[in-house]
């Protein structure tokens, strides 16, 4: 980080030109300069490393600059010194497309399975948002076949990603790649059950088997 | 609005007994005045981060003016989300905006009720068009973020009698005070703002005294002058040089366009300063 840069900022702060640095999460860019947008600290993130998941931009962002620009973000800093919601005055973050998030299944229909959005990435959301899995976007193949009742039942922890922001209610959220799907699962006698196959968690206890959309372990 | 489940406050103003000083100053109304230059605002102290369950809050208070009874304007506001919309309501693809506006019951003389008032409403709508022009509000689809301000104490002389004060110039005083604690309540919840937006206020009053001529002020106590003519509101993009709301009321001679001109061109002056205060408050919430 260079000296001449301010290490705080608050919305409005200029920071630099946008021939200087490529706007991270917390800028926007006015008049060829990026200024702040929110209240935190300025981390300047050289190119070399990946910049983590950059956060969407403003609509009117220069064609993508040659990878030399730095990206400067803001990021704001989490409450501390004194305050016993540490770890819980956190940013709250929204599902975007794209990302990866961990939610439990509400409930099912022939069609779809609703469920709630506990994780995005690697933060907790703070509010409850709505996500659907639909029947098409539940495997990448024979998706003809493909029953939701043989794939999720409620209460499952679900790995999927984002494929839409949606309707007025509702995430779209699919599970079509072998690393998304069905990672905890209680059996219907009430045990946790360990993954078999790609459509198969059994129950340790009972010894019966059910099928689920699964998720290959990492 | 009588409502026989609480136990209501007296209707109407609640003053309490003024005596008459053995020092006997003869007229207590108009002795005073203004004791600030005319383009001087009061002092204000602003807090950000005071009610934890919330995502982002912020507290305000004015100085009162010291040669009359006026006791300043207090301000609570809070901020919660960005979280999801209703199901009822349609899709969005940016955040969705509400800013309440509300009185305590015990904040001005004259009590309040406990639903909002059309001029409480008034306030609101004023300070959502002041603050959406400085919100990034496609940064949060599908989300929504209510504002809520309570206006704790009112500033309004205790001995200045009903019919003299026009409620109008304080909610002036109110709104430019709802736009700077909202700017720093929605700072301190980390939701994108293209700057920091300060309110501030500019009128030109008469004062008390023969063959005194209209001059402009900024911040004004109405009860520090004999009467305002007309006042101005707005809310300024400092950084960007832009105005996102501006409120003009009054009668100005219509001859002098000049004037109009000016009473702007001070209120953006007030909330300049007004807004470095803020930024001094931000600075030191992010240290």
């Amino acid at each position: 980080m260079t000296t001449s840069n301010p290490t705080l900022a608050i919305p409005g702060q200029l920071l630099g030109s946008t021939s200087k640095y490529q706007p991270g999460p917390g800028t926007h860019i006015h008049n060829h300069n990026v200024h702040a947008s929110l209240m935190g600290t300025v981390h300047i993130a050289q190119p070399a490393k990946a910049p983590g998941p950059v956060k969407r931009l403003t609509k009117i962002t220069p064609a993508p600059a040659p990878a030399v620009l730095p990206t400067i973000s803001v990021t704001v800093p989490t409450r501390s010194a004194g305050s016993d919601h540490a770890g819980q005055k956190k940013r709250e973050v929204l599902p975007e497309v794209g990302n990866v998030v961990l939610c439990r299944v509400i409930r099912i229909t022939p069609r779809q399975a609703v469920v709630a959005i506990l994780v995005c990435g690697d933060t907790v959301l703070e509010a409850e948002w709505q996500g659907l899995i639909r029947v098409q976007d539940v495997r990448a193949t024979e998706k003809d076949r493909v029953k939701i009742y043989e794939s999720f039942r409620p209460g499952d922890i679900v790995r999927a990603e984002v494929i839409s922001l949606g309707d007025q209610a509702n995430y779209y959220l699919s599970t079509a790649r072998n690393e998304l799907g069905v990672i905890l699962a209680t059996s219907e006698a009430g045990n946790a059950m360990h993954p078999v196959s790609w459509k198969e968690y059994r129950d340790p206890e009972t010894g019966l088997s059910e099928l689920r959309k699964v998720a290959r372990p990492y | 609005m009588a409502d026989r489940r609480r136990i209501n406050g007296p209707p109407g103003s609640t003053m309490p007994p003024v005596f008459e000083d053995d020092a006997g100053q003869p007229e207590i109304k108009n002795g005073k005045g203004r004791d600030r230059a005319p383009n001087v605002i009061r002092k204000m102290f602003l807090k950000t981060g005071v009610t934890p369950s919330a995502s982002g809050s912020a507290y305000l208070e004015f100085a009162g003016s010291s040669n009359s009874g006026v006791s300043g304007l207090k301000l609570s506001c809070t901020v919660h989300g960005p979280r999801s919309l209703p199901r009822s309501s349609p899709f969005s693809p940016h955040i969705v905006l509400s800013a309440h506006v509300k009185y305590a019951p015990f904040a001005t003389k004259q009590r309040r009720g406990y639903l909002r008032d059309p001029s409480e409403r008034d306030l609101g709508t004023h300070l959502e068009t002041a603050l959406r022009g400085a919100i990034i509000a496609d940064r949060w689809p599908k989300s929504g973020v209510d504002i809520i301000i309570s206006i704790i104490e009112g500033d309004q002389d205790r001995e200045t009698s009903k019919s003299q004060g026009d409620e109008t110039w304080d909610m002036m005083n109110a709104l430019s005070g709802c736009i700077t604690v909202a700017s720093a309540a929605l700072a301190d919840a980390g939701i994108d703002c293209v700057d920091t937006v300060a309110g501030g206020v500019a009128a030109l009053v008469e004062d008390a005294g023969e063959g005194s001529t209209p001059r402009i002020v900024v911040d004004p106590i109405p009860s520090d002058h004999e009467k305002v003519l007309g006042a101005c509101c707005i809310a300024y993009l400092p950084t960007r040089d832009e105005v996102t709301n501006l409120w003009f009321k009054g009668d100005l001679p219509a001859s002098d366009a000049g004037l109009y001109t000016q009473l702007v061109e001070n209120g953006i002056q007030a909330s300049r300063n007004a807004n470095r205060v803020l930024v001094e408050c931000l600075g030191e919430a992010t240290s």
